[in-house]
Formats: C-alpha cells, sequence, structure tokens
C-alpha cells in the first residue's frame, strides 16, 4: 500500500504541494487529478523519490520510503509525464540499459522487452533510433521500461498521452489487469472519462491541497452531479470557461 | 506594414535567431544553467589573446641593429604566419557552425507553417554566417591588424608615406576577408556538393566524420606548411611547388601585390588567390542554394519512423549488469553525439598541433625534401622524444577531452531514468565510468602507439615505453574521476566553467612538462634495470592513486550527482511548471 502523511513541499517557501494525505490500495486503481499547476507532477515526482518532501511521510507497505530508497526504486514503475527519453539509442538499446540498470537476469530481460516490443507493435522499429519515433511510440516504450521489471507500484503520469485509440484501449484493459493482480497504480490524468472508467478511487488537488479523496460513486452521490467531470468543475475549475472563451473570440476578433 | 517592410522585418528577426544559434548552443547543453555568453567570451578573448600575442613581435621590428633586408624577411613571413593563423580561425569555426548553415528539422517545421519565403530564410542564413564571419575575423585581427600593415608599409619596397600605410591597412584587412571567405566558402561547397550526391540519411552520418577530417586537416597544415624565411625561399622550386598547391601562400601572394610588393614568384600566387576564390564563392553559392532547396524539401518530406539498421553488438561488457548498462552509455553517447564528439575533436586537434610541433621542433628537417635519410632513419629507430612525447601528449588529451566531454550533459531531462531506478553511487559506477573513459581515450591512442613503436623500434623498448603508457592511462583515468559521482553525461552543466581557454595555455605547458618526461623516458629505457625501476615507480604511483581514488568512491555511496549546482527547483524537472515556483500562491 502506498500512504502520503501530510506532505508538503515548498519552493523557496511557496508551497506547491500543502499537506498532502491519502492512500493508495493494492489491487485497486487511485486516480490523481487537479488542474494545470495543482502539483500532481510535483507529488508523483516525490513519490518516485526524485525529489524530496519538505515535510510530512511516504510510505509503501509501512515503510518509509526513504528508509531505502533503491530497494523501493526496485518495485515500481514510472511513466513521467513527458516522453523524455534518450534519442540517440534505439528503443532496443534504452530498454536493454533499462533492464541492466536494474539488474534483470540477461536472458529474462531480453525475452521480456522482445514481447513488450511484439505487443505494443514496436518491433519493426526496436533499432531506429527513438529521436525518429513518434509521440505514441516513445510512451509505449516508456510504459515498457516502467513495466519490464513486473513493479509493485505503478506511478502512471499522463500515461495515455499520443497513444492512438487502439494503444489507448490496451494501456487501459492492462491497468486494470494489473491492478486485478494485486498491482498498486496510481493514476494521474486529465481524461475523465477515462479515470471514470478505469478508477474506483479518486484524489483531486487543487492548488497543492486534496479537495476531495474518495471512490467516484460516493462522489457523484455527495455532489449529486452524474459524471466525473461535474465534481472535477466543481473542486478544481475555478474559472468561468464560457466567459473565458467568449473572451478570446473576442480578443482576437473572431 | 507594405510587404517589402514585411519582409525586411522577417529577414531582420530571422537573422539575429540565426545568428545567436550559428555556433550551436546545444554545444554548451541547451538545457544546462548558466550563462553561454561566458564561453562566447572566452572564446572572444582567447582570439583576442593571439592577436595581442602575434602584435608582441613589433616590439623588436624596428630595433635598430636589424638591417631592412631581415626587416623584409621577417614581415613576409609574419605575414604568411597572420594569413594563416586567420584561416585556421575561420576554419575551426566552419567546422563548428557545420550545421548551422542549414536549416535543421525544428526550422522547417517552425517556418514552414509560417509566411515567410523561402528566400528571405536563404538570406538571413547567409547574412548571420557572413556577420559571424566578419566578427571571428575582425576579432582575430583586432590587434595585427593595426600595428602590422605600418610594420608592412615601412619594408614594402613600394609602399612609403601615408598612401603607403592607407594602402597596406586596406591590402591587409581585404586579404584576411578574403582568405577567411576562402576558407569558409570552400567548406560550404564541400558540405553541399556531398549533400547533393549523397542521400540524406547518409550525409547526416558522413557529416560528422568530414567534420572531423577538416578539424584535423587545418590544425596539420597549419603547423606542417613551412614558412617563408625571405624572398629567397620563394624561388626556390621546391617552395614554388609547395606554394602552387598551399592556400595560404596564394592569399600571401595577394595580399604582396595589394600591398604592391610585386615579386615574380608571387604573382602567379596572386592569380591562383583570385581564381580560388571566385570558384569557391560561386560553387558555394551554387551547392548551397541546390542544398538549401533540397534539404528544405527532404525535412519535411522525411518519414516520421525510418527502419534503422540492426546495429551490430560491437561493445564489450563493462562488468556487472549495472556497469554494462553505464558504460555502453557512455560509449554509445560519446560516438552518436556530434556535439561531444567535436569537443574531443577538439582536444584531440590540439594533441595532433603540438604533436606535430614537437616532431618539428626536435627534427628540423622535417620536411622530407630536405631531409638527410640516414639521419632521420637513425633518429627514428630507437625511442625518440617527438614519438614518445606525442603518445603522452595524445593519451593526457584524450584522456581530458573525454572526462570534459562527459561532463555535459546529454538529453539532460531525459536523466530521470537514472533516478527513477536507483542508482548507487561508489565504487560500481567509478570503475564503469572509468572504464568508459579508458575504452574511449586512452585505448585507442594506445593502439596508434602499438602500432608506430612496434614497427619503429627493438620489440622489448617498444613494450617498456606501451607498458609505460598504459600505466599512464590508469593513472590518467583515476586522476580524471577524482571526485566525479556522476554518470557520464547526466549532470547539468555550467556553461563557461570548463574554461575551455586555459586549455590552449595549460597544452603549452603541458608540452614542457611532457618533453622533459619524455626525455627522461627515453633515457630510461636504454637499459633493462632502469626501465624496471621506472615501470615499479609509475606503478607504484598507479596503484596509490587507484587506491586513494577507490577509498574516496567508497566512503560515499549515497548518491549521484544530476545537478552541478544544488538548486531547490531543478528546472530539469520541469517544477517550474508546478505552479510552486511560479509565485502565484502565497503560503
Amino acid at each position: 500500500m502506498l500512504e502520503l502523511r501530510n506532505v508538503c513541499k515548498r519552493f523557496k517557501g511557496i508551497p506547491a504541494v500543502d499537506n498532502v494525505g491519502f492512500s493508495a490500495l493494492p489491487g485497486e486503481i487511485t486516480g490523481y487529478l487537479g488542474p494545470n499547476g495543482s502539483g500532481k507532477s510535483t507529488t508523483m515526482k516525490m513519490i518516485v523519490g526524485l525529489i524530496e518532501t519538505t515535510s510530512g511521510k511516504i510510505l509503501f507497505n509501512g515503510e518509509p520510503i526513504e528508509r531505502d530508497l533503491i530497494a523501493y526504486k526496485q518495485r515500481i514503475g514510472y511513466v513521467p509525464e513527458e516522453p523524455h527519453l534518450y534519442s540517440h539509442l534505439s528503443g532496443l538499446e534504452y530498454l536493454t540499459m533499462v533492464a541492466q540498470l536494474r539488474n534483470l537476469p540477461a536472458n529474462r530481460a531480453l525475452d521480456c522487452i522482445d514481447g513488450l516490443l511484439q505487443l505494443l507493435s514496436l518491433h519493426g522499429s526496436r533499432h531506429a533510433a527513438i529521436s525518429a519515433y513518434s509521440k505514441g511510440m516513445r510512451q509505449k516504450i516508456l510504459l515498457s521500461a516502467a513495466l519490464m521489471h513486473n513493479p509493485d507500484l505503478l506511478l502512471l503520469d499522463e500515461p495515455f498521452s499520443g497513444l492512438d485509440v487502439g494503444s489507448g484501449l490496451v494501456l487501459r484493459s492492462l491497468i486494470q489487469v494489473l491492478a486485478s493482480r494485486g498491482k498498486t497504480v496510481l493514476f494521474s490524468s486529465h481524461e475523465l472519462e477515462t479515470v471514470e472508467r478505469v478508477c474506483s478511487h479518486v484524489v483531486i488537488l487543487n492548488r497543492g491541497r486534496v479537495v476531495a479523496d474518495d471512490s467516484i460513486e460516493r462522489l457523484r452521490t455527495l455532489m449529486a452531479v452524474p459524471t466525473l467531470e461535474g465534481v472535477f468543475s466543481q473542486l478544481a475549475v475555478e474559472q468561468d470557461t464560457l466567459a473565458i472563451s467568449r473572451d478570446i473570440a473576442d480578443l482576437i476578433g473572431a | 506594414m507594405n510587404r517589402v517592410e514585411d519582409t525586411k522585418l522577417q529577414f531582420r528577426v530571422l537573422r539575429r535567431q540565426f545568428l545567436f544559434r550559428l555556433v550551436d548552443v546545444e554545444v554548451l547543453s541547451a538545457h544546462a544553467l548558466g550563462d553561454a555568453n561566458k564561453l562566447v567570451g572566452q572564446f572572444v578573448s582567447l582570439l583576442i589573446f593571439i592577436s595581442l600575442l602575434l602584435t608582441l613581435g613589433l616590439l623588436g621590428f624596428n630595433d635598430a641593429n636589424v638591417t631592412p633586408d631581415v626587416r623584409l624577411a621577417l614581415s613576409l613571413s609574419l605575414a604568411h604566419v597572420l594569413i594563416a593563423t586567420t584561416m585556421l580561425a575561420v576554419g575551426m569555426f566552419a567546422v563548428l557552425s557545420w550545421d548551422s548553415v542549414f536549416p535543421d528539422r525544428r526550422d522547417v517545421l517552425l517556418l514552414a507553417p509560417m509566411p515567410v519565403r523561402a528566400r528571405t530564410i536563404f538570406l538571413a542564413k547567409v547574412a548571420a554566417t557572413g556577420a559571424a564571419l566578419a566578427v571571428v575575423v575582425v576579432v582575430l585581427n583586432s590587434a595585427t591588424g593595426l600595428g602590422w600593415p605600418m610594420a608592412f608599409a615601412a619594408v614594402m619596397p613600394s609602399s612609403h608615406g601615408i598612401l603607403g600605410v592607407v594602402r597596406c591597412f586596406a591590402a591587409y584587412w581585404f586579404t584576411m576577408v578574403a582568405a577567411g571567405a576562402f576558407i569558409y566558402c570552400g567548406l560550404l561547397a564541400l558540405q553541399g556538393l556531398v549533400a547533393q550526391i549523397l542521400p540524406r540519411r547518409l550525409f547526416l552520418r558522413t557529416a560528422g566524420l568530414l567534420q572531423m577530417a577538416a578539424f584535423c586537416l587545418f590544425v596539420s597544415v597549419y603547423f606542417l606548411e613551412p614558412s617563408v624565411s625571405g624572398p629567397t625561399t620563394l624561388i626556390s622550386p621546391e617552395m614554388q611547388r609547395l606554394a602552387r598547391r598551399l592556400p595560404t601562400y596564394w592569399f600571401f601572394g595577394l595580399f604582396n601585390e595589394l600591398a604592391g610588393y610585386t615579386h615574380p614568384a608571387l604573382v602567379p600566387l596572386a592569380r591562383r588567390a583570385w581564381l580560388g576564390l571566385a570558384v569557391t564563392a560561386f560553387a558555394a553559392a551554387v551547392a548551397y542554394a541546390l542544398s538549401y532547396m533540397r534539404t528544405m524539401r527532404q525535412i519535411l518530406e522525411e518519414p516520421d519512423i525510418t527502419s534503422g539498421p540492426r546495429s551490430f553488438k560491437w561493445l564489450p561488457r563493462f562488468g556487472n549488469q549495472l556497469q554494462t548498462a553505464v558504460g555502453q552509455f557512455s560509449v554509445r553517447s560519446l560516438t552518436r553525439s556530434r556535439q561531444h564528439r567535436l569537443i574531443l575533436a577538439f582536444y584531440l586537434g590540439i594533441g595532433l598541433a603540438f604533436t606535430i610541433f614537437l616532431a618539428r621542433l626536435f627534427v628540423p628537417v622535417f620536411l622530407p625534401t630536405s631531409a638527410q635519410p640516414v639521419q632521420a632513419n637513425e633518429l627514428w629507430s630507437e625511442p625518440n622524444i617527438p614519438v614518445l612525447a606525442a603518445s603522452i601528449m595524445m593519451s593526457v588529451l584524450a584522456a581530458m577531452g573525454v572526462r570534459v566531454a562527459f561532463a555535459l550533459p546529454l538529453e539532460l531531462p531525459a536523466n530521470w531514468i537514472f533516478r527513477a531506478v536507483g542508482v548507487r553511487a561508489g565504487t560500481g559506477i567509478l570503475t564503469a565510468t572509468r572504464r568508459a573513459l579508458l575504452f574511449l581515450s586512452v585505448l585507442p591512442v594506445w593502439f596508434i602507439s602499438a602500432a608506430v613503436c612496434l614497427k619503429l623500434w627493438p620489440w622489448h623498448k617498444a613494450a617498456g615505453h606501451l607498458i609505460i603508457l598504459g600505466l599512464l592511462g590508469i593513472i590518467l583515468s583515476d586522476v580524471a574521476l577524482y571526485g566525479f559521482r556522476k554518470i557520464p553525461f547526466t549532470c547539468s552543466y555550467l556553461p563557461g566553467k570548463s574554461q575551455a581557454h586555459m586549455v590552449f595555455l595549460a597544452a603549452i605547458g603541458l608540452v614542457a612538462l611532457i618533453a622533459r618526461c619524455a626525455a627522461f623516458e627515453r633515457q630510461a629505457l636504454q637499459g633493462v634495470e632502469t626501465t624496471m625501476v621506472m615501470l615499479i615507480l609509475i606503478g607504484a604511483v598507479a596503484a596509490g592513486i587507484k587506491w586513494r581514488a577507490t577509498i574516496l568512491a567508497r566512503s560515499d555511496e549515497r548518491e549521484l550527482q544530476f545537478e552541478e549546482v544544488d538548486s531547490s527547483a531543478p528546472l530539469d524537472l520541469g517544477l517550474s511548471r508546478d505552479g510552486g515556483v511560479t509565485g502565484r500562491r502565497e503560503s
């Protein structure tokens, strides 16, 4: 189980994440939502161990992650928000490097990489440099790198970004299958429809603070709205979207 | 605004953008923190320093004891050196800005949808290149271009009085600009020609090799070509044959013709300069225009994904899984990154230049035609200072070059993977990095040295030197990586921190030190006992340094360094987007 307790992150005194606390259980897909700049990616990076918390605790299976950060990192799979990859390497070379960094047995890693590349339709271009890959292909490489070591905790930051419809459907099912096999999945996305279909539980963040932490069903009932989009709009969207749209159209003289 | 004004504005905006991007800023890492202007400032100060250094000769020029004939000989020699130096500097600049003369994919994708004519982009590129070229020539000649023309006017037989001085000034500056333009256009024509002949994919691969070849050619020619020691040397058949082939002499002839010194041997050279300038300018214009259209089209038509060839597994294992990952990543990054290869080439170029310099210094008759074959053969058949010093020098500079390249990031935002998988600092990473450094720098130099030494010298003496070179490589790798808690190419970099302009000066000091070491080694290699003592001593030093480096690495196994400067909001992690550092919210 992943547990965040009163986690804060401040940059020069300005809070990016403020007193955030929630739990993500094994076998459950937790949606992590929020508008741009709400602190989602910062939280993800703290959970991955890329940056330190200013205060608060992050626990995995009851243990603070910093107790043995290296061992913890061996158990997580992370898909970052942006597909930054070493583009001078080929897809195969990149995945091989990640497997070596994770100290996976060479033969098993090779089989796993080969299988993932086949299943994600990347096998034909496995020797091409990543610089030539489309955004969707890069996303698939990120997914493969995050999954190949069979992690216990999956942290997915906008994993559907750039994927075509077919690949998106595969990923959606894959997340559900992995959760059904006991993995803990924390899933951040702006695609509320997907979140609504995939996640059982959501945490909504606004201005660095948790404004909702419950099952989607209960949130809809509590707020008396039929969709997650309605819940999100009430809790995290502070702008009059229609007025802004009209202002933009007026501004450009449309 | 009307269309003409629009085009002018677009031209000015694009010229400015292209000018700033002419020397590839990615060499400095576009994502790195720090001030890139500092590095540019260092190169400018280096050029000014060279210019001042070359002006120092003026101090002794007007000595009353110097006869007019000697003064004329000196001025001819210096005029040639100044022209050659300008051509070398422009050549280096041309190599560095190789990729900036054509629009890249980013340019095309950004500019193609905009209402900008291809002609405007084309002209803006040409104008930016011309401006940068002028800056290099002007800065390099900032001091020499003021002092030397006056000195030349004083000795040129037909350039007296104020008009003579003005003529010499004009001749000097015209020649420098023309010589620079010749080199630049020549390289541009070559690039355009290769771009026309080869498919784009192959052209991009060949470009790196051509850059390196051009770099080495410029440095070699500069240091190898004989100087003009006076009017008499100009009429020797050997010199005339050489002068016909080497462009520096053509422009030397042009300068003299323009300044009014019409030596019969110089007239055909001046003609060659005019002809060469016209041919290269025309060829560059045609090749550039054709390539421009083709490149623009190819970039747009290039498929998003091209199937790459099956890569040949030529890389060795570097230890355990983690070490192999880091080692192979380092080798692949250096061999595939044009920017990092150029940095290494810069160091190797300096090494090559000093190797040639040493060879010429220790073997006065280095040029084959004047050499005395018997003496030369005797000299080379035993361990000698030029070969000993050159191999050591190349090892040192190769190791330095690779170490500097290791410190420069490649795709900094992608380093999250090393952080996310949890790579621990310590001896494992240090060993992998050391092996990669040895593989990329010391080993190639060692193999080339082995081929040369075993060919020239008795085997036991060659073996002695090769063992020393190997031990030196171990020492170099440990010293270079002392306190290095990074994975190569993954840590952010502060431009200007490397003091690139000091490399040149440090190399001069290094030559003296290495020449002394080489002299000592040559003596030691004469006897078996002295060779053994030397090997034991160097071996002990190598073991001591290795032990110290390992102890240091073991004592600090906690964290690898990914930030040159510890920042509370690392830009490479993109935290500036998360609201916290935008200052929108107050606590």
